[in-house]
């Protein structure tokens, strides 16, 4: 203890219980809820028991039973893919539209502030609209795509196996755009401008002065909104619940989804514990490429 | 001031006792978050009947009524009211998250349980007690638009009584061109798709807890040959019910299997001559079913009064005569008297399919045992699996969690 005061030197009494304040915070509201998922995914739970923390310990057999399902291996692959491009996807619009926006024309502000429109809807919203736009028979996507004659037939994006995945992602992708602009625009204009004036005098084209000049500043900024985005991409539930809620026949489920369907609709809360657990490792692998990103960010 | 309080006192006193029925009590109840607010009006009528009933209602969606109940039960602050989707009552009651009804009917002059129909006093029983009390009661018919008939040259009078028959007028009256399909149904992967899904199982046969039986090979195998021939929407495996009828009313749908639920949306949006036919055997006279639903109200074990609780019970069965005009539903019971029946077409067509209703379970397991239809049907009606081999694997994991 005294050791882990020595490295607060100039922390007084009001600070150290400002700190103490966050740190029970976080503990009984994130740090509970998150052992108690861990111990719950080592038992054997049996539902409308009395809330206790004396279960029958059962080992690795709920993880050995959820990797047992014939539907494991598909949603392991389709987890890796939603979060994997809606991660990419996010990114690279977002860095896009954040590079657009930093340009001076005119409005540029305020069109940059509707774009976030589309971020403070809440998910459900956005999945009910989006349900709208996917819509095989009367949607908006497939009248427009035939419209313009890039469709012959409609696609059913949400009930056909072959699309459903990729139609949430494009419908997460669409929400998530906005907050990676938005961190992104805000990383970009830290860039100090005499940089960009320096390498113009120096002869550099646009595209060196982004290699060279805003790619490595915006290093800790990407790190930052990479680990945010991925943590908001597996948190992600709302959208699919309006959307597809894993279907048809598992085609877009993914593991945060399953966990819930596990422990809340058939109240397998011990397999759906072992699913959320296996969540949270890899979330925190993130959370520590977050934290490295944002250490490197004091240091600059 | 002296006076003024002993006066205060002894008006006190006379309220007190001039309700000795009903002392002050608080009626805890949830209500499900839907257009026709069943529950809410009922609690709301039964408030007023009863000033010093301080009610409390919340709202919780239809998808979510299980596992907040679940987490009201487990935390242990709980509503004293719950509804209840009928093929639940007996995992709540197996785990013994509910009251007792029994001794409360013994003694009860409002419900008489003898008069209830079997299948949703089924639904409302677990090993031979009753823990609930059904709101109503519902099942499915087709709906279906009687122009479209005529227009496809198909008699209104002679509705499709066998699955051959479904099918070809199904084919009759699809007509891509227009964006019109000849049949409207849900296939979405929860419980109102098995509740579409098992009256098709049933007919042949077999049943929830006998998938094994070839019957539901076939019935799974003739939702996918309707699918397959496009005669409903490929997104009917996305579909809700609503959603379902919804295309029906705007006429991009000539047929729809619904429930009567949905006849007060049908009489305001549809702009056509619609009927109500009893679903398809599948040969002639083979056997009917169709499917058990409507809401169950409950008492939780830890209500704070259950007397009190038990009589919001007796209102709400008390006005079972209003279900089928205001409320879309089918009522509960024999000794029910539904006066002027709205849409008198369908309110025979509706109570001659309810004797071939069927209940769902009852299993204390349901949730697990319809997510196995479930998945059975859809990997079926995307090709992912034969209709043979996907029932045999759900028949097995009903067998391994229900017994």
């Amino acid at each position: 203890m005294n050791t882990l005061l020595r490295r607060f030197p100039r922390a007084n009494a009001f600070e150290i219980s400002l700190a103490v304040f966050a740190l029970l915070y976080l503990l009984i509201f994130a740090g509970l809820p998150l052992i108690y998922n861990i111990v719950l995914s080592f038992q054997q739970v049996d539902l409308m028991e009395p809330a206790t923390l004396l279960r029958p310990f059962v080992g690795l057999a709920n993880y050995r039973d959820v990797f047992g399902r014939p539907e494991a291996r598909q949603v392991l692959i389709n987890t890796v893919l939603f979060v994997g491009l809606s991660l990419t996807l996010q990114i690279i619009i977002g860095f896009l539209l954040a590079l657009l926006f930093a340009q001076d024309f005119p409005f540029a502000s305020a069109m940059r502030g509707l774009f976030l429109a589309g971020w403070i809807m809440p998910g459900l919203v956005v999945g009910v609209i989006w349900k709208l736009i996917f819509a095989g028979d009367y949607g908006v996507l497939n009248h427009v795509l035939m419209q313009t004659h890039l469709l012959h037939e409609k696609i059913f994006w949400l009930s056909d196996p072959a699309w459903s995945l990729y139609a949430v992602i494009l419908a997460n992708v669409w929400l998530g755009v906005p907050f990676n602009m938005l961190l992104l625009s805000v990383g970009l204009a830290a860039i100090p401008a005499d940089l960009y004036e320096a390498a113009e005098l120096d002869g550099a084209n646009p595209l060196q002065r982004f290699v060279g000049i805003t790619l490595p500043m915006m290093k800790a900024t990407l790190g930052a909104v990479i680990a945010l985005g991925a943590i908001m991409t597996m948190q992600q539930f709302d959208l699919i619940a309006a959307l597809t809620q894993g279907g048809p026949a598992n085609s877009s489920q993914v593991a945060q989804f399953w966990s819930w369907q596990l422990s809340l609709q058939t109240f397998e809360v011990s397999a759906g514990s072992a699913v959320a657990t296996l969540m949270l490792l890899l979330v925190l692998v993130v959370a520590v490429i977050y934290v490295r990103s944002t250490r490197n960010e004091r240091m600059v | 001031m002296k006076k003024l309080l002993a006066a205060s006192a002894a008006l006190g006193l006379a309220i007190s006792l001039s309700c000795t029925a009903l002392h002050a009590a608080t009626l805890s109840v949830w209500a499900v978050d839907e257009p026709d607010n069943y529950t809410e009006k009922m609690a709301q009528e039964f408030a007023k009947l009863h000033p010093d009933v301080h009610l409390q209602i919340r709202k919780v969606g239809f998808a979510a009524l299980n596992d907040e109940t679940m987490r009201a039960v487990m935390s242990g602050s709980m509503p004293d009211v719950v509804p209840i989707d009928n093929p639940n009552t007996a995992m709540f009651a197996s785990k013994n998250a509910l009251l007792d009804l029994t001794p409360y009917l013994a003694k009860s002059k409002v419900i008489d349980a003898k008069q209830i129909f079997p299948g949703p006093l089924k639904n409302a029983s677990w090993n031979g007690k009753v823990y609930a009390i059904p709101r109503g009661t519902n099942t499915l018919a087709l709906y279906y638009n009687e122009d479209m008939f005529k227009a496809a040259g198909l008699d209104p009078n002679r509705p499709p009584q066998t699955w051959d028959e479904l099918y070809a007028d199904a084919k009759k009256l699809t007509d891509a061109q227009k964006n019109v399909y000849g049949l409207a149904f849900s296939a979405i992967n929860n419980e109102e798709g098995v509740f579409q899904f098992l009256p098709f199982i049933q007919a042949t046969g077999a049943d929830w807890d006998k998938l094994n039986d070839p019957g539901a090979a076939r019935a799974a195998a003739f939702w996918q040959k309707l699918m397959d021939a496009k005669v409903a929407s490929p997104d009917t495996l996305t579909h809700t019910q609503s959603e379902a009828a919804a295309t029906f009313i705007n006429g991009n749908a000539a047929m729809d299997i619904d429930g009567p639920w949905e006849l007060n949306a049908v009489e305001k949006g549809a702009k056509f001559k619609w009927r109500v036919a009893l679903l398809p055997t599948e040969k002639a006279g083979g056997a009917r079913a169709s499917a058990l639903g409507e809401q169950n109200h409950a008492i939780l074990r830890g209500a704070k009064d259950p007397d009190v609780a038990f009589q919001f019970l007796e209102y709400m069965y008390s006005q079972r005569g209003r279900d089928w005009n205001e409320f879309g539903m089918l009522p509960p019971s024999k000794d029910t008297n539904t006066p002027n029946p709205k849409w008198p077409q369908a309110y025979k067509a509706f109570n001659e399919q309810m004797e071939y209703a069927r209940a769902r379970g009852p299993n204390p397991q349901w949730p697990k045992v319809s997510k196995a239809i479930s998945d059975a049907m859809q990997s079926v009606l995307t090709h992912q699996a034969a209709p043979a081999q996907a029932m045999t694997t759900a028949g097995q994991a009903v067998q391994g969690v229900a017994h």
